[in-house]
């Protein structure tokens, strides 16, 4: 399935663009997301590493199933306030 | 008569939160002998570079998502009576509030700690990004 995921603050900045649409194999998890995201967007390598992803608006985990038409968000350092 | 307020509020508005000076109102409530206001205003330098404005992105609704699970949270723990939260998106002038924070309590020491822990966990996990605009 083909997804698409948004960015926001550094990483945004550092793709130069607002989302990045990545494919994944049916079942797949955040954690595999992830890994498919750094062949992607190296640019992404370092946040990967830490960054948090949102499905569907909350925080997910790397054992979260990802499902068609689910909102993906990478949410790196935030800096409300 | 007493008037009753929604215990919890958070907002997101576009632009600077209402006039320096006006915060909103505090509740009407005999039980409470604490209201505790906190707001913060762009300051006119970053890291010693001169700052016309904040920029502030909010990936919504997850930020108001974000910030109603945290006033949950410390309305339990800390046994408040009221917390209303507002927060900028958009362009943010010098000066200007972006964010307040007002908590009533029936006590001042547990609003002061839910106070200084709502701003830790938001500034953690509140998707709401701030970017410079520099002061040409």
């Amino acid at each position: 399935m083909r997804v698409e995921v948004k960015l926001f603050g550094a990483e945004a900045h550092a793709v130069g663009a607002d989302s990045v649409v990545v494919d994944l194999d049916a079942l797949a998890t955040c954690g595999d997301l992830r890994d498919a995201m750094r062949a992607v967007a190296p640019a992404l390598a370092s946040s990967l590493g830490w960054a948090r992803f949102a499905v569907n608006g909350r925080y997910a985990d790397d054992s979260t199933p990802i499902g068609e038409g689910d909102e993906l968000a990478l949410i790196g350092l935030v800096s409300g306030g | 008569m007493l008037t009753r307020e929604a215990p919890i509020t958070v907002t997101i508005v576009e632009g600077a939160l209402g006039a320096l000076g006006a915060p909103p109102r505090r509740p009407d409530d005999p039980g409470c002998g604490a209201w505790v206001v906190f707001e913060g205003v762009v300051r006119e330098d970053e890291g010693g570079k001169a700052v016309e404005a904040l920029d502030y992105t909010a990936y919504q609704p997850m930020a108001e998502d974000q910030l109603m699970l945290i006033a949950r949270d410390v309305m339990r723990d800390h046994g408040l009576s009221y917390l209303m939260v507002e927060h900028s998106r958009g362009v943010v002038p010098v000066g200007g509030c972006s964010f307040r924070l007002s908590i009533a309590s029936g006590h001042r020491k547990e609003a002061l700690a839910a106070m200084d822990e709502f701003i830790d966990r938001m500034k953690r996990d509140v998707p709401i990004w701030k970017q410079p605009v520099w002061r040409m």
